[in-house]
């Protein structure tokens, strides 16, 4: 009897939380800016629309958590439908409450308008709208939970396939018109349809995202096994091989493949790699949170402008390339002056003092007191671009402008960078930055000067940072203050966060993920930095090693946790 | 012996940067004060100190948020600016309503009973920042409480973004005016000096608040057991305090005085926006620091300092060097404060050094 009231209680718990989610999403204007774009289009007036995914999302994902409890199949599966069905009801009485006080509560909460309470309601009477509301979650939450239950087996393409229609559906304002600029405007129209995938296309990309999630795991077993197999000649060429073609694909990019569109956002991708590889020096190798990253960027960039650009005061007009050794060498030093005053102090403070510094550039770049230096809020224009003028030619690619054109230099930089701190990693200077960030006095009793090596990573991130910030202001041949806000310092941040500290590829993937995904949802660019801020939360309390952990870091992190489990075992075996 | 000459370099460069800062503000000084011309007159010399004074008071109230917290869970919470601004931003559609003028008499609640609806304003605000900040402390904090320090750091800054974000989705991005109240208009003379009562109001509400606070924390049982838990956690436990709750009271607590600050900043500045919080909420922890981080006391002292530097300082010290237009780096002289407070003295005015 208290087990049915606990179960009860347990998942109307979740239901509400789910409930609760819907609301937020709808009254913080999620679900309204989605609602104009189309998933997948089945007819001229009927189609699945990214708001709705948005609402069909709590459900789905309360009734999923929800069959991960104990219990029969059965008793999951009612598990996810009870959640499903709490989480339709909150929904619902949101929009009777919110449809009933329409005009009052849209003076506070401003996005509450009739066209969201219509778009919930599925254009019908409010209380109609919400009883199929909750029908429809919970079937949701029921058929979350079913998925749930299956076997791996089953439900690997499921998710897969969802996966699949997903990506293509959201990289349509990419894939489409580069479609018809490779003059093959039949495979466009038969994919997407009203900027949405074609029912067809659905179920093609549900068709084929299932079948590479049948074919992954096993696959990739067998050629793990076959590498181990090998002997250590074949293995390194099969390395070379694959680099090869990594190149191979790096170098057709932006003109052959992704076209000028995509490629702008490739090169805002490989400006945050450049500068969470330098964050991920201080944070993730040395574990010094550095809040004013964006000065180290700024100086960079005002750097490069003062020395190549004609109008600058100081007005030599340099190369980029002559001018970038003393770019990373003065932003170097720039970053041992802002380190060496706050070595002393313990992780907090310190981020809260980078804070400072990094507010503390801004403002002067921007006041009129330094302005016939570094041209207050005008900034510095006519900065030239890295190659010739912005136009050269490259073989088997013919000629290369626009984006493109930053795209090969940025890539070279990120490539070195990445490399330079692959290798500071596994050199002396990375292992004494490892044994400080996990106890700065063992550290110190050891023999590791922390001073000096912190020193270190302040100047060596500083440095990567500055040609991220040289890049940028030769992309956009001008530099204004406007540019180095603190949301440049906390985008990084999250980018090192979300792909793992201390993780080199985590940083790649972090900047694609945090930069390039909102690319394609250009309704989100309002919503960028809630997300931001959640996925910093959500990171850090579900998964602080992030998306591709580093190894020793992970275990660092998880050290409470496996010490309690060793009691856990250890106990039982003490008593017996 | 070895390691004193090590660390050398790194005291010189501290040293020297202190005593070229000490010489630019003396040399600053000297300077405007000296100058032919008096950039201001005494008149506006003490308008300033009482303006800084109003704002020094709001900060001291954010400031005992951050304090009150740093004492139980040695973490700075990073969204506390935040929870702040969300009480500003919340009690404006409760003052707006109020203000409303009756379509009758023409006469709006607030005008006309200026205290009850005053104290409603205060009574929305401080509620919905204390139903933020517990939630922040249940949702955010508490899984985190033995994680490694930048954990619960990054956690805060990630939570910053979301409340002020989430604000600016459900309330709107626009600046709101806020409601003035009649009462407020027109200066008063106190003891032959005139005054503007918005700014007599808001120190004398600041200095009430903290007094309540400060009987709360010394004298009720509440109190005892938030000091208890901040000495040791471990301890209070076995003592039969439930440290849980204290800490989320303690956030409740931080919340309702940050609230409060919430109302009292929109009577001074007139208008709120989802923006608000970031530069009080920095503000407000330097106050803390200065006071020394975990010192009741010092956060007041601290906040009503840091406002009143922030006020008299731009025109005090950079006006005799010929600096042009003084006053747009009143924040750099905010920061530049939090940066030295830090480095030259981090346990604050009346802080104990760390023993660490």
């Amino acid at each position: 009897m208290t087990d049915w009231i606990a179960f009860l209680r347990r998942n109307a718990r979740l239901g509400l939380i789910g409930g609760i989610v819907s609301l937020y999403l709808a009254a913080v204007g999620i679900v309204l800016a989605f609602s104009e774009r189309n998933v997948i289009v089945f007819s001229d007036d009927v189609s699945l629309t990214l708001g709705r995914v948005m609402l069909a999302l709590p459900p789905i994902g309360i009734g999923y958590f929800a069959a991960r409890s104990g219990g029969g199949i059965p008793t999951r599966l009612t598990a996810g439908l009870l959640a499903g069905f709490v989480t339709g009801l909150v929904q619902g009485a949101g929009l009777l409450v919110a449809s009933a006080l329409s005009p009052q509560i849209r003076d506070v909460l401003i996005r509450i308008t009739p066209e969201l309470i219509s778009f919930v309601s599925f254009g019908l009477d409010p209380v109609v709208g919400a009883v199929l509301g909750v029908a429809i979650c919970s079937l949701l939450g029921l058929a979350a939970a079913a998925i749930e239950v299956t076997r791996a087996a089953v439900r690997r393409p499921i998710i897969g396939g969802f996966l699949a229609v997903g990506i293509l559906s959201l990289a349509e304002p990419f894939v489409r018109p580069r479609l018809q600029d490779m003059d093959l405007p039949n495979v466009a129209n038969f994919l997407y349809q009203d900027h949405g995938l074609t029912v067809a296309a659905a179920v093609l990309a549900f068709v084929a995202g299932a079948a590479i999630a049948v074919l992954w795991k096993p696959s990739r077993a067998a050629i793990n096994r076959r590498m181990a197999a090998a002997d250590p000649g074949q293995q390194r060429m099969v390395r070379w091989a694959w680099a090869l073609v990594v190149i191979a694909f790096l170098y057709a990019l932006p003109v052959k493949i992704a076209g000028p569109f995509l490629t702008q956002v490739l090169v805002l991708v490989g400006l945050y790699i450049l500068l969470g590889l330098g964050l991920n020096i201080v944070v993730g190798f040395a574990g010094l949170l550095d809040l004013g990253y964006v000065a180290f960027y700024a100086v960079g960039s005002y750097l490069t402008a003062l020395l190549t650009s004609p109008n600058s005061s100081l007005g030599i007009g340099m190369s980029f390339w002559v001018a970038l050794p003393i770019v990373v060498l003065g932003t170097a030093i720039v970053g041992l002056f802002i380190g060496a005053p706050v070595l002393r102090l313990r992780g907090d403070y310190l981020a809260i003092v980078t804070l400072g510094f990094g507010e503390i550039a801004r403002l002067l770049f921007l006041s009129d007191a330094l302005a016939p230096w570094l041209g207050g809020v005008q900034g510095i224009t006519g900065i030239p671009d890295i190659i010739d003028s912005g136009t050269y030619t490259l073989p088997l690619i013919g000629e290369v402008s626009g984006p493109a054109a930053t795209f090969y230099p940025l890539l070279a930089l990120c490539a070195a960078g990445a490399y330079f701190a692959y290798r500071l990693k596994y050199a002396r200077v990375g292992r004494a930055w490892n044994a400080m960030r996990e106890d700065e006095d063992v550290a110190q009793a050891t023999g590791v000067n922390t001073t000096n090596f912190k020193l270190l990573a302040f100047a060596l991130g500083a440095s990567i940072g500055s040609l991220g910030g040289a890049v940028f202001a030769t992309h956009l041949e001008s530099v204004f203050p406007g540019s180095f806000v603190l949301q440049v310092s906390i985008t990084t941040l999250a980018v090192v966060v979300l792909g793992g500290m201390g993780s080199i590829p985590g940083v790649v993937v972090g900047a694609l993920v945090l930069i390039g995904l909102p690319e394609m949802l250009r309704e989100f660019a309002e919503f960028k930095l809630l997300v931001y801020g959640a996925v910093l939360v959500v990171v850090m309390i579900l998964r602080p090693e992030g998306l591709l952990p580093d190894v020793g870091r992970r275990r660092e992190l998880h050290e409470a946790e496996e010490a309690e489990e060793v009691a856990r075992t250890a106990a039982p075996s003490q008593a017996s | 012996m070895r390691k004193r000459r090590r660390l050398s370099v790194v005291d010189v460069l501290s040293l020297g940067l202190g005593l070229g800062i000490l010489a630019f503000v003396v040399v600053g000084v000297f300077l405007t004060l000296t100058e032919s011309q008096a950039p201001l007159s005494p008149r506006q010399w003490l308008d300033l100190v009482v303006f800084g004074l109003a704002q020094g008071s709001v900060y001291a109230l954010i400031a005992l948020g951050y304090t009150l917290v740093y004492g139980v869970l040695f973490m700075i919470n990073f969204a506390h600016g935040d929870v702040f601004m969300f009480g500003a931003m919340t009690s404006f559609f409760v003052a707006d309503a109020l203000a409303s003028p009756d379509p009758v008499t023409g006469a709006s609640f607030l005008n006309s009973n200026p205290l009850i609806g005053m104290l409603l304003t205060l009574a929305t605000a401080a509620l919905a920042s204390m139903i933020v900040a517990v939630l922040l402390e249940r949702i955010a904090y508490r899984p985190l409480r033995r994680a490694p320090r930048l954990v619960p750091l990054i956690t805060a800054i990630g939570a910053s973004l979301f409340i002020s974000n989430s604000v600016r989705g459900l309330y709107g991005e626009q600046v709101k005016a806020y409601p003035r109240l009649d009462v407020l208009q027109g200066p008063w003379t106190i003891l032959g000096y005139e005054i503007l009562p918005s700014h007599a109001i808001v120190i004398v509400s600041a200095v009430i608040l903290m007094a309540v606070l400060w009987w709360f924390v010394e004298k009720t049982k509440t109190g005892r057991s938030m000091r208890a838990v901040s000495e040791n956690k471990d301890t209070a436990a076995l003592m039969g305090i439930n440290v849980d709750r204290v800490i989320a009271t303690t956030f409740a607590i931080g919340g309702l005085l940050a609230g409060a600050a919430g109302v009292l900043y929109a009577i001074v500045f007139n208008q709120v926006s989802w923006t608000i919080g970031f530069l009080p909420g920095i503000k407000a922890f330097t106050a803390a620091v200065l006071g020394g981080i975990g010192n009741i006391i010092g956060a007041m002292i601290g906040g009503v300092l840091l406002g009143t530097m922030e006020s008299v300082a731009p025109t005090l010290l950079l006006s005799g060097y010929g600096v042009p237009s003084p006053t747009q780096l009143k924040d750099v002289i905010a920061f530049s404060i939090l940066v030295l407070v830090l480095i030259f003295r981090p346990s604050g005015l009346l802080g104990q050094p760390e023993n660490k």
